[in-house]
């Protein structure tokens, strides 16, 4: 019974990364341009970063926000929340861009 | 021809047909004419039916002396949601709750599914994501008319008349570029997701990629949350009385 559980585990954990099942055949550039994947690199580092940096500066205001005013964590995380996506969502563009230039 | 999950390969075999004469009537020729479905469709089609299969379930099994855990949990769901667009819709604002339910869920189990060996998100490709974008941005300018008739153009000229034909083109695009931003932020996430743990997957291919599928967990959570709250912020601006 206790090798069927490891056995089973096992087989949970190698099978349980299903984005490796979506991988198809990859074809390769006809030519080779060094400089993509340094740009894609130095945007992708830039726009994390200073995104990082924003919501670094949401979220020391919430904590502020929440320890003066414990009754109002409900509105304050709602604006968390919202303000957080919207920082997000630029670092996701400049993923999209990167990624339609890369592949 | 990519590769192709059973479910795909299912729909393929008996809708193929179908599905290639319809792209061809809109002159859009399938890049695989022998599969014409791809993996994200098909799993969305198969979302749907779960979807459906599961409110004929709760559906059937209503009761209010015996309330069954199914029942409990829609209640859940569905009081949460209410609770929210409560707080930022104010008045009337029970008529969109099912709207706002049904795409939270549908959002949800999309991005939950692809959690599951042998099924991809559908809401890992640009489609459909636009297709849910799309849909709330016809919903809360409708409402938006429905509500003001033909006073809801004042949303887009601003407080002074001077400056209205400059408010409205920049109010135009700002519309547009919702639907926009509502998109590329799902798609990316769930996208970013997947990425992430197959980076990780090629490093250390046991143990370590568990740790990013929980990740992805949280990020599907938390992006249908954000999905669903700005759609009712969108809706509460719509229908709101302040021009």
């Amino acid at each position: 019974m206790r090798k069927l559980t490891f056995l089973f585990l096992v087989i949970a954990i190698l099978s349980i990364a299903a984005p490796v099942y979506a991988q198809g055949g990859t074809t390769a550039a006809p030519t080779f341009n060094w400089a993509i994947p340094i740009g894609a690199g130095i945007g992708m580092g830039l726009a994390s970063g200073l995104a990082g940096m924003g919501q670094g500066r949401v979220a020391a205001a919430v904590a502020e926000s929440i320890a003066r005013n414990p009754g109002a964590r409900a509105g304050i995380q709602l604006a968390l929340f919202i303000g957080l996506a919207f920082i997000e969502s630029l670092v996701l563009f400049a993923f999209v861009l990167i990624f339609l230039r890369t592949a | 021809m990519p590769e192709q999950l059973w479910f795909t390969e299912l729909l393929n075999r008996y809708f193929g047909g179908a599905a290639n004469s319809l792209l061809n009537a809109v002159h859009q020729p399938a890049a695989y004419p022998n599969a014409p479905i791809n993996n994200f469709v098909a799993i969305e089609i198969l979302v749907v039916g779960l979807l459906f299969v599961f409110f004929v379930l709760v559906r059937s099994q209503l009761s209010v002396e015996s309330p069954g855990g199914l029942q409990h949990m829609m209640e859940g769901i569905y009081g949460f949601i209410d609770n929210q667009s409560h707080e930022i819709i104010e008045h009337d604002y029970k008529r969109f709750t099912p709207y706002l339910v049904a795409l939270g869920l549908f959002i949800l189990l999309g991005n939950l599914i692809g959690l599951i060996p042998g099924f991809v998100s559908p809401t890992a490709t640009p489609t459909v994501p636009l297709g849910f974008a799309v849909c709330t941005f016809i919903y809360y300018h409708f409402h938006g008319l429905r509500k003001h008739k033909h006073h809801y153009i004042k949303q887009f000229l601003g407080p002074v008349w001077l400056m209205a034909p400059l408010m409205f083109v920049i109010e135009v695009v700002s519309h547009f570029a919702r639907v926009l931003s509502l998109t590329v932020r799902l798609y990316a996430n769930i996208f970013a997701g997947d990425m992430v743990t197959l980076a990780f997957f090629s490093l250390i291919p046991i143990g370590v990629p568990i740790i990013f599928l929980l990740l992805h967990l949280g990020v599907s959570l938390v992006q249908t949350f954000i999905f669903v709250v700005l759609a009712t912020v969108y809706l509460a601006g719509a229908v709101g009385d302040e021009h």
